[in-house]
């Protein structure tokens, strides 16, 4: 067991090192993501203007679209693009002949990536709120529960890129799937308008996919829009995806890697 | 018992059947027609531990398939194999501890950063100890000069260096069964002198071996036994030794003489060798069957008659001999 987390360590080293070795990559992420918070900053404070819309007034807002940053930084940071060109060029083959768990080792590498954009969260976050002075969570409780939240994200992202990406042994492209998941993930999880604004059958779908964990989950929490009992419920839902999704793509893996077909040398 | 053996392996594949423009593209869409390709077709073969085997055929044999069959990479249509007791692609990790493999067109060199770092990885992922792996790495620098691009990024390396930190890669951690794939490809002399040395050794030392390549030369120099495959079944295997005793029977010699050589007046004086002219006015090339006269006969006799100025004694490279039975000319 320890040899194993040995090797998930050196894989995430390994994977954050690698998102290191392209510096302008990173700073571009850390400009492009702080100025979409800084447009949905403006944005709101427009629409809010005249009062709370949909349950949430400017003070939430403010909390609401740092808590979104957070989340889409760390999800649209990761390496998923390092994982699909593995498959679709043929490097799978070098994979399987190392005796570790592809999965597992994709995880690992996906951690890693995840993490390198913890510097970005830290200065985007720090930034936002000296410029926007938004509250605190509801409870001491509430902060901790969101925590847990963020947390279970990593592994929750990482299901569902995976199963996406694993969709490349059959489609043979990438970016298709990617736009689709983006877009999903985008408007499902509330990143870019709080579910409370969307007709009650659409949240209701939302609510039946992984997606709203992202950051509907932790902002609920955060904001003390559900109580503890209801926190841990929605907790639990986003560790249960994270579960799931985890045995779901290894049984879509042991069925894709029978379709490994790499041709020539 | 053999460390590998395949039995009556079979890997066939889906392709697209698509008609070529436009019409063809528009109508695959609409109709989807495919046709099976098999690449490997019912391949037996057993190695023994220590032996050094060359895997041997013209390109799209199913030489790469098969490798990528019997490391677990790919899943068998039909056959069996194992490696060491071991189903590869069933119980994939555990085989994968034990054996080393290297695509010569494929790095397993992570791209961005120094070649240190994926040879660190890669001891965790073994479980190398720190003394083997310190041991090891001190081989490979005295035996391929690792050394000098061990900080280097593997996306500046030349191919050459590129190779040998991929050798390295596979062998980090001392592997029982070997696949090497084109390990010589786009190399220059020198590296590839190096190269084979190096396997000479590695295979010296007790490791099993599968080596394909084009270079014939990879070959003579680093194994004993030879298995061609061609359109997916196996056209010989056997010693080398024997490959070149059994097929290689004419020797030739190259003469150069005083004047320019009148081959037909040769060919009626000296019947019982077959004559050909050479490159220049006064070369001719006399061949002659092994099995009916003695080259020091032979040169006797020529040398004797025909007093040349030089000449040189040859025989069919083992590369001549393949190119037969690629071309079906000669037989199992």
């Amino acid at each position: 067991m320890t040899h194993g987390f040995a090797v998930d360590r050196a894989f995430a080293t390994v994977a954050f090192k690698r998102r290191l070795a392209y510096k302008t990559q990173w700073v571009l992420g850390l400009v492009l993501g702080g100025g979409a918070m800084l447009v949905s900053m403006a944005l709101w404070h427009d629409l809010l203007a005249d009062g709370a819309l949909s349950g949430y007034d400017w003070s939430a807002m403010r909390a609401y679209i740092i808590i979104g940053f957070v989340t889409a930084t760390v999800v649209f940071g990761a390496a998923d693009w390092q994982i699909a060109d593995r498959i679709l060029d043929g490097h799978i083959a070098i994979d399987l002949t190392k005796p570790v768990d592809f999965q597992r080792a994709r995880a690992a590498e996906y951690v890693g990536s995840m993490i390198s954009t913890v510097p970005t969260v830290i200065v985007g976050v720090t930034g936002a709120w000296l410029l926007f002075d938004p509250p605190g969570p509801a409870t001491a409780t509430a902060g901790a529960l969101t925590a847990v939240s963020f947390a279970l994200v990593f592994p929750l992202a990482f299901g569902i890129t995976y199963l996406t990406v694993l969709v490349c042994f059959w489609t043979k492209r990438y970016l298709g799937i990617m736009w689709l998941r983006e877009a999903l993930l985008g408007f499902l999880s509330g990143m870019m308008i709080p579910l409370a604004f969307m007709p009650s059958w659409l949240q209701a779908i939302a609510w039946a996919s992984p997606f709203p964990h992202f950051t509907a989950t932790p902002a609920a929490i955060y904001l003390g829009h559900v109580d503890t009992a209801g926190a841990l419920g929605l907790l639990a839902a986003e560790a249960a995806w994270a579960v799931g999704l985890w045995f779901g793509a290894r049984l879509v893996f042991r069925h894709a890697v029978k379709k490994v077909t790499v041709h020539g040398g | 018992m053999p460390i590998l053996e395949a039995r009556s392996l079979s890997k066939t594949f889906r392709r697209p059947d698509k008609a070529s423009g436009f019409k063809g593209a528009v109508k695959h869409l609409a109709q989807r027609k495919y046709k099976n390709y098999t690449a490997v077709d019912g391949i037996d073969l057993s190695i023994e531990a220590g032996e050094s085997v060359a895997y041997v055929g013209p390109n799209g044999a199913g030489k790469s398939t098969t490798v990528k069959l019997l490391t677990g990479i790919l899943k068998p249509s039909e056959g069996t194999v194992r490696v060491m007791g071991r189903d590869p692609h069933v119980e994939r990790i555990a085989n994968a501890h034990d054996i080393g493999v290297l695509f010569g067109q494929r790095t397993q060199l992570w791209w961005d950063l120094p070649v240190e770092e994926s040879l660190k990885l890669l001891k965790h992922m073994y479980g190398v100890s720190d003394a083997d792996y310190k041991r090891r790495l001190a081989m490979f620098d005295d035996l391929l000069d690792l050394g000098e691009f061990m900080p280097a990024l593997a996306r500046t390396l030349s191919l050459g260096q590129r190779m040998r930190a991929d050798l390295a890669c596979a062998l980090i951690h001392d592997p029982k069964m070997v696949y090497l794939d084109e390990p010589t490809i786009g190399l220059d002399i020198s590296v590839k002198d190096r190269l084979r040395a190096f396997l000479r050794e590695l295979v010296d030392n007790g490791t099993t071996l599968l080596l394909t390549s084009h270079d014939l030369a990879d070959i003579e120099e680093v194994c004993e036994r030879i298995v061609v495959i061609d359109k997916g079944t196996i056209a010989y295997d056997g010693p080398i030794t024997q490959l070149k005793a059994h097929y290689i029977t004419t020797k030739a010699v190259n003469l150069y003489l005083e004047g320019p050589a009148d081959v037909p007046a040769l060919a009626e004086k000296f019947p019982d060798y077959a004559w050909a002219a050479g490159e220049a006015p006064s070369e001719v090339t006399v061949t002659y069957e092994t099995s009916r006269f003695s080259t020091a006969g032979v040169l006797g006799s020529l040398t004797a008659q025909l007093a040349p100025r030089d000449l040189s004694l040859s025989e069919p490279s083992i590369e001549d001999v393949i190119r037969r039975l690629y071309a079906g000319e000669l037989t199992k």
